[in-house]
């Protein structure tokens, strides 16, 4: 394991820890409301200063940490299974119904991303309950993000399929589905933990971009997206308002170093 | 004698046609027949022909296939299954590749007893014939923790685990050094006098399937030019293939001691 790996997973984990951590403590409460300090600098009660409902920053952008991470993670995780079963079934299959899945791969990844998440999201009503529309965000993401996963999954299935040890196992008298759970699935799966590794870090500049343009979880729900709305106020050029950039940067850093890049070990 | 094989068959791929144009090739119970051609002449696509495997690969068979005057051409694929390691065992040519890198090998040679489960597996009995240790600790190793000559006898194991009445063997030497490419010749020779096996041994290699081969069929983009044994092969050439095929083998330099 290498220094850059290490500095990674101790980087994540922290984030987690406090994030889960200040979860745990009633003080850090995303939406209570402190008017008698509105719009605060930073000071040892709120390290990061208040909003200007006079919410506590520093507990806003934990909660958000814990939000973003999982649900980008979550995601990830239903846009590799999507990936999964459609890049699978066209690599394996072959023939017409690759041809067909391909097609329909090649048009996901043609369509205008931001313009359809911002379409489809802005379907939802505005006075969507928070929770509500937090999964929905996430959800299409997952729904919208199995395309290039599913390119990678199909060449892998693909090439398994017409591997030496597949054919030695058809000539063994090997049925196909087991050749298809012991053969082509075990062999997919550094495949499979690299997309979900790279898929993270999309899905967290995605929400971030989302929650920018307020299309991301509803009020008070934060995540990191939508704290990023607070720096559209010109007035705001405190420092500590940048905190989730920097959240955000860290995290999609680390996953950056932690996704397996090139030759992996079987 | 009656024929444990006979076939006679025409193999296409898309936009490919005739890359086996009519190979007649019999083989009789226990004997050893040496296939030979060039690269790209159709050797690897007629042993995937004779196991109804080229679907796999895109390529389509026409023609007459019996084992034991059984069609095997009109099987259903659940039937030809049946055949597949059964019947007629089948030993590629890349050892290493031809094996799951994911899987313990003794997994994959217990996965090939279970396609079929016709008998209880000899499964000691086997890998002694093939000169492979049998203790626990050998079997748990993965294909990459294997030499090339150890992962051919693997596949050879894999292949007469349930005692086929053909064996064919794709060009089993080609990755191999010439002292395990000895010993691999002489492993075949003993199998098929121990086990009464069949043999068709494909190779591009004349001179390697001399001493082993009881007949030799000689085959030049996808036909086959001539059919003889392997003294009358190396004696008396007729077509002009063969004879060149005679030629191209290399002599041992007369200043070498010999």
């Amino acid at each position: 394991m290498t220094a850059r790996r290490l500095f990674a997973i101790a980087a994540l984990g922290l984030l987690l820890a406090t994030s889960f951590g200040a979860g745990l403590l009633p003080k850090f409460s995303y939406s209570a409301q402190h008017r008698e300090f509105t719009d605060a600098a930073p000071s040892l009660r709120f390290p990061l200063g208040t909003d200007e409902l006079g919410r506590d920053r520093m507990a806003r952008l934990l909660s958000a940490t814990r939000v973003s991470l999982v649900f980008a993670a979550a995601a990830s995780l239903g846009a590799l299974i999507l990936a999964a079963l459609i890049g699978g079934v066209a690599g394996y299959c072959g023939g017409w119904c690759d041809r067909a899945l391909v097609h329909g791969i090649d048009l996901m990844l043609s369509l205008p991303w931001l313009f359809l998440l911002l379409a489809v999201r802005a379907l939802l009503p505005l006075n969507a309950a928070p929770l509500t529309s937090l999964l929905a965000t996430y959800a299409l993401l997952a729904l919208l993000g199995w395309a290039s996963p599913a390119r990678v999954v199909r060449a892998g299935v693909r090439s398994l399929r017409d591997s030496e040890f597949v054919l030695q196992a058809r000539a063994e008298g090997v049925t196909e589905l087991r050749i298809l759970l012991r053969h082509v699935l075990p062999n997919l799966r550094p495949i499979l933990l690299a997309q979900f590794w790279t898929s993270i870090p999309l899905f967290i500049l995605t929400e971030a971009n989302l929650g920018f343009l307020g299309l991301s979880a509803g009020e008070p729900f934060p995540t990191w997206g939508s704290l990023l709305r607070e720096l559209q106020d010109p007035l705001l050029v405190r420092p500590e308002a940048f905190a989730p950039v920097a959240a955000i940067a860290l995290s999609v850093v680390c996953f950056k170093l932690l996704s397996p890049r090139g030759g992996y070990q079987v | 004698m009656r024929p444990l094989l006979s076939a006679f068959v025409s193999v296409d791929y898309p936009g490919r046609p005739g890359v086996l144009q009519g190979v007649d090739l019999e083989i009789a119970p226990g004997e050893i027949l040496g296939l030979v051609g060039e690269s790209g002449s159709g050797k690897s696509t007629l042993a995937l022909a004779l196991l109804r495997l080229l679907p796999f690969r895109g390529g389509t068979t026409r023609g007459e296939l019996r084992l034991r005057e059984r069609d095997l051409l009109a099987l259903s694929e659940r039937q030809m299954r049946a055949v597949r390691g059964r019947e007629i065992g089948l030993v590629l040519q890349s050892p290493i590749s031809a094996l799951n890198p994911a899987m313990r090998i003794g997994r994959q040679i217990v996965e090939s007893w279970q396609a079929h489960r016709d008998h209880s597996p000899d499964l000691p009995g086997t890998l002694e014939m093939v000169s492979l240790p049998t203790e626990p600790s050998f079997l748990d190793r993965y294909p990459s923790q294997l030499s090339v000559g150890q992962a051919q006898r693997v596949l050879i194991a894999m292949a007469i685990l349930h005692r086929p009445a053909l064996l064919i063997a794709d060009e089993p030497t080609s990755a191999l050094d010439a002292v395990t490419q000895a010993e691999i010749l002489k492993l075949f020779a003993r199998l098929n006098r121990q086990l009464g096996m069949a043999v068709l041994y494909i190779s591009h290699d004349l001179l390697s399937v001399a001493s082993l081969c009881h007949r030799i069929a000689i085959l030049q983009q996808g036909q086959i030019v001539e059919t003889n044994t392997s003294e009358e092969i190396f004696q008396r050439p007729q077509h002009a293939y063969t004879q060149a095929l005679l030629r191209a083998i290399p002599r041992v330099p007369e200043f070498l001691p010999v």
